[in-house]
């Protein structure tokens, strides 16, 4: 173990390097001189070296608090430098907003914000989401039953897979409105294809020897799908559901771009990126990521649940 | 028999099962709003519901004929600026070139993954929250941050795009470079070979399946970033703007020859990294007819 109190101290000395700066520049109107600009790349480095010997003394804790410290403290590190720099340069807040700023303004619209993503994430992304789903499934099990849709139907699918979906996005619009239904179609759409093909894949990839032991136990079909398939297959569809949550997100988003009935966080970004209200929309992608991390979060604790048996959670 | 014969009768069955049900939902899907514009009275050249349910202009879903129409408008004269084959290149070309810069920051993040594990703790959480984000958002303002910096054209939306692929190019290139045979690794230290001599001659060749799979996923999506890059800015030029100004022309049966155009690129360009991997990894047979059908790996998992 390498003594820690090195890195420690390294990474504070920068911290407070980067906070003096901040205080120090915080309401001046010019571009900071040499010295000052050669002192905030001081404290980044410094705080990159801290970081790089403090970090691996969490390498292989088991305490998944005690684990998250080094990417905190990297994150306080980049914003902190950010802020910095920018105050530093002097870049106006019309084009690359502060950080401080970026938090001001979230905190004051924020209720226009959790309206947009009510509507983006609730209505359309959710909705789409679970209908993509539920139909993946359906047609995953039905697919992994008849061995004809298999050969038939799947080679689309895989083929699907590789279409840009956000190409879709202006003529679901355009066949059913700008309201939020187009959006939620959309959303199932692309939560669609990965989900057939991860889940045919588990329900299909069984090992040939506990097949041979349900046919020699007279195992009806049900049976055979309650007892081995559907089980050997949550693994591979809580893959599907954690990538879904993405494309769901991203497809709502892209989805109003097209057209929207005044509301979600896409047309937010939209309209502010075309008036250079930029603090606003770093809001909205903070709400957007912080919608998204929420619910994969949400999905990867269901799969805890339900999976915990699986090798990859076995020996934490 | 051609190795493909398995699947292709099943295939064309159900192609042929999804045009012929083609006709009578677009049918369905038409005629009420055919009705609606005869009953306010629009200039048709037709009579019925029924007959005019062909040739709406904004149809909800276009007749065969309408399509074949729209795609010899928007195919031809081949070299306008206005037709797709133009457009559809300068989109490739942004996809290829973000694409290459996806490859090489990939490659860093994935060799500072795979040699440092501080490095993936404070690193590997926020690469990996990048993609629970939507970045798409962050397109329409990255693009005008880049254009007032004097960087424009294709090259901002090539950026956008290497944003997007990035991820999955990095996660699979980690797994890659982590997946040779320790008794392998083991037998490269009793050489004494140095790390630099590790990676090229044992890390790199065994992270090649892994990289090319990683590659199929990150070409839909840098294709997706490109397109969308396209979208939410100013553009002259690519797929991505044909549908910005079709859609704000109401041109219906544009925007669906644009959407098969769009589709038939992702193939083609999936296609072309597939054939680049059986070009570098020809020690991986494809495997024979007899199996199951080829299906995509599930999406590289990340284990944090």
């Amino acid at each position: 173990m390498r003594p820690a109190g090195l890195g420690w101290g390294l990474l504070g000395v920068g911290l407070v390097l980067q906070l003096g700066f901040i205080a120090r520049w915080w309401s001046e109107s010019e571009v900071a001189p040499g010295g000052l600009r050669l002192l905030i790349g001081l404290g980044a480095l410094l705080m990159i070296g801290g970081l790089a010997r403090v970090a691996p003394g969490f390498a292989h804790t088991r305490n998944p608090v005690l684990g998250f410290v080094p990417a905190a403290l990297t994150l306080l590190a980049f914003l902190l430098t950010t802020e910095a720099l920018l105050r530093a340069y002097q870049v106006p807040p019309g084009l690359i907003p502060t950080p401080t700023q970026v938090l001001i303004t979230l905190h004051e619209v924020r209720d226009v914000l959790l309206q947009d993503a009510y509507q983006t994430v609730v209505k359309e992304a959710l909705v789409g989401y679970l209908i993509g789903c539920a139909l993946g499934l359906l047609t995953a099990l039905l697919v992994s039953r008849y061995i004809f849709l298999e050969r038939g139907f799947l080679p689309y699918a895989t083929l699907f897979s590789s279409i840009p979906i956000v190409a879709l996005a202006p003529v679901l619009v355009k066949m059913m409105g700008i309201d939020w239904p187009s959006k939620a179609a959309i959303c199932a759409i692309t939560v669609y294809f990965p989900v057939v093909v991860n889940t045919f894949r588990g329900l299909t990839e069984v090992s040939p020897m506990a097949l041979d032991l349900m046919r020699s136990y007279a195992a009806a079909e049900v049976q055979q799908y309650r007892w081995l398939r559907l089980p050997n297959a949550l693994p591979f569809i809580f893959t599907a559901l954690k990538l879904g949550t993405t494309l769901a997100m991203i497809g709502a988003i892209v989805g109003e771009f097209f057209g929207a009935n005044g509301q979600g966080l896409g047309f937010r970004i939209q309209i502010e990126a075309g008036r250079f209200g930029f603090d606003i929309v770093w809001s909205a992608i903070i709400v957007a990521s912080a919608a998204g991390i929420a619910w994969y979060g949400l999905v990867v604790w269901l799969e805890r649940r339900l999976t915990g048996w699986h090798v990859s959670f076995r020996g934490g | 028999m051609s190795r493909l014969s398995p699947n292709l009768v099943p295939m064309l069955v159900v192609a042929l099962a999804v045009l012929a049900l083609y006709w009578p939902i677009m049918y369905l899907a038409n005629i009420p709003a055919a009705q609606r514009a005869l009953d306010t009275g629009a200039a048709l050249p037709c009579k019925t519901a029924f007959e005019c349910a062909t040739q709406l202009r904004s149809p909800v879903l276009p007749s065969p004929q309408q399509l074949w129409n729209g795609f010899l408008n928007l195919m031809f004269p081949l070299n306008s600026p206005n037709a797709i084959p133009l457009n559809a290149a300068v989109t490739a070309l942004e996809t290829l070139v973000g694409l290459f810069l996806a490859a090489l920051v990939g490659l860093f993040f994935a060799i500072g993954i795979v040699a440092s594990p501080a490095f993936e703790r404070s690193l590997l959480p926020w690469i990996v929250a990048s993609q629970t984000v939507p970045i798409i958002a962050i397109a329409p303002m990255l693009v005008v941050v880049l254009g007032q910096y004097g960087v424009q054209g294709w090259v901002p939306k090539a950026i956008i795009a290497a944003y997007i692929a990035f991820f999955p190019i990095t996660i699979g290139m980690a797994k890659g470079l982590k997946s040779p045979d320790p008794l392998a690794l083991d037998l490269m230290k009793t050489y004494h070979a140095s790390p630099w001599q590790t990676y090229l001659k044992l890390r790199f060749p065994a992270s090649l399946p892994y990289l090319f799979t990683a590659f199929k996923v990150a070409t839909t999506a840098a294709l997706i970033g490109a397109i969308v890059a396209e979208i939410s800015t100013i553009s002259f030029q690519g797929i991505g703007k044909m549908l910005a100004e079709n859609s704000r022309a109401s041109d219906v049966v544009g925007m669906w020859v644009i959407m098969l155009a769009s589709a038939a690129l992702g193939i083609l360009l999936v296609a072309l990294v597939g054939g680049l991997e059986r070009l570098l990894t020809p020690w991986r047979q494809p495997r024979s007819s007899l199996e199951r059908p080829r299906v995509p790996r599930a999406q590289p998992e990340v284990g944090v």
